[in-house]
C-alpha cells in the first residue's frame, strides 16, 4: 500500500509540475485581481519602443491602472486571441488588431462596445480623428474600435535621379504611371531601374482601385476577377515587360538605397531602412496614379479593441478609456516611429508637421486619398492576391487563369467557411 | 481433514491476495516513465486525437466545432471542382517531389563524409564539427544566409558562376536551391550516425577482404555497407519522416513559387488553420490526416523492403 500510494503522490507531484509549468507562462496576462490594463499588441519590430515610450509616459501620470505593455509576435497573438477568447481565461484587457479583422471579430461576437463609454470622453469623436481609420470601428450603428494610427503604402523617391530623369513629375504633387514609364525609359540606356517591385499586395490593390475595381462588391461577394483587375494586373506587367521594373528576383530595396532606383514604392513604415542610405537624397509622395485625377493610397489601420470578458470590472473599462484618451494626446512617439497617428491632435504638433509621411493627413483631401480594404473576407483575398500577383506580371502566370483561380479560391474558402 | 481443507482456503485466499500486490508492485516501471509519459499525452498523443477529430468538423478555432463526418475528406480527396482539391495534389506532390529530391542525397552525402572522415584524416575534429555545425542552425537564419547567396544581383553564387540565374523564383533552379540547402543543413545528423556505425566494424574484415584480393570499392559494398545496414534503414526512415515535414525551407526561400510549383503540403496547411484569413481548420486538419498517413505507408513499405533484403 505504502508502494502505491507512493507512486500515485510521485504521479501527482509530475502533474502539479507539469501543470504548473503550462499556466505559469499564461498566468502573467491575467490580472483580474490587479489594478492594470493588460494590452496585447503586435509590435515586436522597432516600433515597438515607441509604443513602449508611450505606455511608459502614461504609467508616469500615475493613473489608477497602470498599462502592461506585452508586445508578441503577430500571428501567435491572432492564434491566441481565439483560444483565450474561448476558454475565458487570460483575455487582455485592451488589445490592437488590423483594421481588416474587426469585421470577422464582430461577426463571432467578440468584441465588446465602446457606445456607452464614450459619453465620459467627448474628445473621442469622429471629429478628432482621421475618417479612413475612425470609419473602420463603426459597424450597424456600432463602436467596436478605436484607431490608433493609419499607415498607408506611398512611394519613395530619389530627389537626384527624379531631378535627372523627371524633373517636372512631381510639380501636380502626384506622379503618375505614364511619367514613370517616361522616366524610365531613359534611366534604363544608364542601368537604373524606373520603378522597384516591391510589395505586390498593395501595388496591385492600389492600382485596382484606382481603375474603379474593389476587393467586394456587397461586402459579401468577392470580386477578383473582373476586367479592372485583369488591366491593372496588365498595366504592371507593361512596365515589367518594357523594363522600367527591377528584374525578376533583384531586391529593389537594395537597388533604391544604392541609387540605382528612381521610384521606391513601400509602406511609410520603412523609413528607418531607408534612412540608413548614406548619400541618399530621398523624398516621400503618393503612390503612383493611373491618373492624377483619383488619388489612392492603400491603408491600413491598428486599432485598439476590448474582446468580451466575463470579468470585466467597471473600473477597469475606465481605466482603459482614459489611457486611450492619452493617447489621443500624446500619438507623437508612434509618428516619429514612422507611422500617421489616426488622432488629428498631433497634427498641430510642429515636431510631427516636419516628418516626411506628414503630407498623408495634412488636409481633408490627402486624407481621402486612404483607402482601407475592408472586407470580412480579406484575409482569404490578400493570402490569393499574394500567390497571384508576382507570377502573373512577372509572365510566369497567364494573368485570365491567374485571376480567375484566385477569385474561385476565395469563393471556395468562404464557402467552406459558411458551410453549417 | 475439514482443517486442512480451511487451511487450503486460507492458503488459496491468502494467494489471491498477494497476487494483486504483486502485480501493483509492478506498477513501479511506470514510476520511470511516468514523466515521459504525461508529456507524451499532452503534447503527442491528446493533439494528435484532437486534430483527427477536427478533421471531421468544420471549425474557424472560434466557434464550437461542428460534426460534418466525411464531408472534408470528401471534398479535398473527390471534390475535383474545389481549390482544396488542387491544393491537396499540388502540395502533396511537391512534398513528395521533395522527399524523392532530398532523401537520396541526405543518405549518400552524409554517408561518404563519415566514410571519408573514417579513414581517419588530417583535421578530423575539424572537419566533423564543420560538417556537425549546420544542424546547429536554425532554419529562419539558414534559410536567410542561402537567400543572400543565391541573391540575383548582389549574391555571391552568381558573381562567382558569372551569370545572372534567378535561383529562388524560376525553374528548375528553385528545387536545385532547395535541395542543395535542406542537404546542407542536415549533414550533420545522419553523418554522426554513420560514424558510429563506421567504427563498430571489426577491422579483421577489411584485413581478410584485402588479403583475398578485394579492392576498395568491394570492401565498401561488400563490408561496410551491410554491416551499417541498420543504421541505413534507421536514417532512411527518420530522413523520409522529417523531408515529408519540410516547410520552412520553400516558405522562407521560394515562398512557395514560382506559379505554387514548390508550396508543399504543410504551407496549404498552415494557410487554411492559421492563414490571415478566418481559419478552416477542418480541412487542414483533413489535410494533415492524409499527409500523416502518406508518411506512414511510405515508412512501412521502406521498413518491408529494407527488411526483405536480409
Amino acid at each position: 500500500m505504502r508502494k502505491i500510494s507512493l507512486l500515485i503522490f510521485s504521479m501527482l507531484f509530475v502533474v502539479t509540475l507539469v501543470l504548473s509549468g503550462c499556466s505559469s507562462s499564461s498566468s502573467g496576462s491575467q490580472s483580474s485581481s490587479k489594478n492594470e490594463i493588460v494590452f496585447w499588441n503586435p509590435f515586436t519590430g522597432p516600433d515597438g519602443e515607441n509604443m513602449k515610450q508611450i505606455v511608459e509616459a502614461y504609467n508616469k501620470t500615475n493613473p489608477e491602472f497602470k498599462v502592461k505593455n506585452v508586445s508578441m509576435v503577430e500571428a501567435d497573438m491572432y492564434t491566441k486571441i481565439p483560444t483565450v477568447v474561448n476558454s475565458g481565461k487570460g483575455i487582455p484587457n485592451l488589445t490592437i488588431v488590423h483594421a481588416e479583422r474587426i469585421k470577422q471579430f464582430v461577426d463571432n461576437g467578440m468584441l465588446t462596445k465602446f457606445d456607452d463609454l464614450l459619453a465620459d470622453y467627448p474628445e473621442l469623436k469622429a471629429e478628432n480623428y482621421v475618417p479612413a481609420g475612425w470609419n473602420i470601428g463603426e459597424i450597424d450603428g456600432s463602436r467596436y474600435s478605436l484607431p490608433l494610427d493609419v499607415h498607408s503604402f506611398v512611394m519613395y523617391y530619389n530627389k537626384d535621379l527624379l531631378e535627372k530623369y523627371a524633373p517636372n513629375a512631381l510639380d501636380d504633387n502626384v506622379i503618375t504611371f505614364d511619367e514613370i514609364r517616361e522616366a524610365g525609359e531613359k534611366s534604363k540606356k544608364d542601368k537604373i531601374a524606373g520603378i522597384g517591385i516591391t510589395w505586390t499586395r498593395p501595388i496591385f490593390l492600389s492600382i485596382y482601385n484606382q481603375l474603379g475595381g474593389d476587393i467586394t462588391s456587397d461586402g459579401e461577394t468577392p470580386t477578383l476577377e473582373t476586367p479592372e483587375a485583369k488591366e491593372a494586373l496588365q498595366l504592371l506587367k507593361g512596365l515589367v515587360d518594357d523594363k522600367i521594373t527591377n528584374k525578376d528576383g533583384e531586391d529593389p530595396g537594395q537597388l533604391f538605397k544604392s541609387g540605382k532606383a528612381i521610384f521606391y514604392p513601400e509602406g511609410i513604415w520603412m523609413q528607418n531602412s531607408v534612412k540608413e542610405a548614406k548619400n541618399l537624397n530621398w523624398g516621400l509622395t503618393s503612390f503612383p496614379q493611373v491618373s492624377p485625377d483619383k488619388i489612392v493610397n492603400w491603408t491600413s489601420s491598428h486599432q485598439f479593441v476590448m474582446f468580451n470578458d466575463e470579468n470585466r470590472s467597471e473600473e477597469n473599462t475606465k481605466g482603459i478609456m482614459a489611457f486611450l484618451d492619452f493617447v489621443r494626446e500624446n500619438s507623437l512617439p508612434w509618428a516619429k516611429a514612422g507611422q500617421n497617428p489616426a488622432a488629428l491632435e498631433t497634427l498641430e504638433n510642429p515636431e510631427y508637421k516636419e516628418l516626411p509621411q506628414a503630407f498623408l493627413i495634412e488636409n481633408p483631401e490627402m486624407q481621402q486619398t486612404l483607402k482601407i480594404f475592408d472586407y470580412k473576407y480579406n484575409g482569404f483575398v490578400v493570402e490569393e492576391v499574394d500567390k497571384l500577383v508576382g507570377d502573373a506580371i512577372f509572365g510566369k502566370l497567364d494573368i485570365d487563369k491567374g485571376l480567375k483561380a484566385a477569385q474561385k479560391a476565395v469563393e471556395d474558402k468562404i464557402k467552406t467557411n459558411n458551410k453549417k | 481433514m475439514i482443517n486442512t481443507g480451511v487451511n487450503k482456503e486460507f492458503n488459496m485466499s491468502a494467494g489471491i491476495e498477494k497476487n494483486p500486490s504483486k502485480k501493483s508492485f509492478k506498477l513501479s516501471p511506470y514510476l520511470y516513465i511516468g514523466p515521459h509519459l504525461i508529456l507524451f499525452t499532452i503534447f503527442f498523443l491528446f493533439p494528435t486525437l484532437y486534430g483527427i477529430y477536427i478533421s471531421f468538423t468544420n471549425w474557424d478555432l472560434i466557434g464550437a466545432p461542428e460534426f460534418v463526418g466525411f464531408a472534408n475528406y470528401q471534398e479535398i480527396l473527390f471534390n475535383q471542382d474545389s481549390t482544396f482539391y488542387d491544393q491537396l495534389r499540388t502540395g502533396l506532390g511537391n512534398t513528395f517531389k521533395f522527399v524523392l529530391f532530398t532523401v537520396p542525397a541526405c543518405i549518400i552525402v552524409p554517408l561518404l563524409l563519415a566514410a571519408g572522415l573514417n579513414a581517419k584524416p588530417k583535421g578530423l575534429k575539424f572537419f566533423q564539427a564543420l560538417f556537425y555545425m549546420p544542424t546547429l542552425f536554425s532554419v529562419s537564419a539558414v534559410m536567410i544566409i542561402f537567400s543572400m547567396l543565391f541573391s540575383v544581383s548582389f549574391g555571391p553564387i552568381n558573381h562567382y558562376l558569372s551569370v545572372d540565374t534567378n535561383w529562388l523564383a524560376t525553374q528548375p533552379y528553385s528545387w536545385i536551391a532547395l535541395v542543395t540547402v535542406t542537404v546542407w543543413w542536415t549533414i550533420g545528423a545522419n553523418m554522426i550516425i554513420y560514424q558510429a556505425a563506421l567504427n563498430g566494424i571489426s577491422k579483421d574484415l577489411y584485413e581478410a577482404a584485402s588479403i583475398d584480393g578485394a579492392n576498395s570499392f568491394q570492401r565498401f559494398f561488400r563490408i561496410t555497407l551491410p554491416s551499417i545496414r541498420a543504421q541505413i534503414l534507421y536514417t532512411v526512415v527518420i530522413t523520409t519522416i522529417s523531408q515529408f515535414n519540410v516547410y520552412g525551407q520553400p516558405l522562407m526561400l521560394t515562398k512557395g513559387g514560382p506559379t505554387s510549383s514548390t508550396t508543399v503540403l504543410l504551407m496549404y496547411i498552415q494557410e487554411n488553420a492559421f492563414g490571415t484569413g478566418i481559419s478552416i481548420a477542418g480541412i487542414g486538419a483533413a489535410m494533415a490526416v492524409i499527409l500523416g498517413l502518406c508518411i506512414m505507408v511510405v515508412s512501412a513499405i521502406q521498413f518491408i523492403f529494407l527488411r526483405q533484403r536480409d
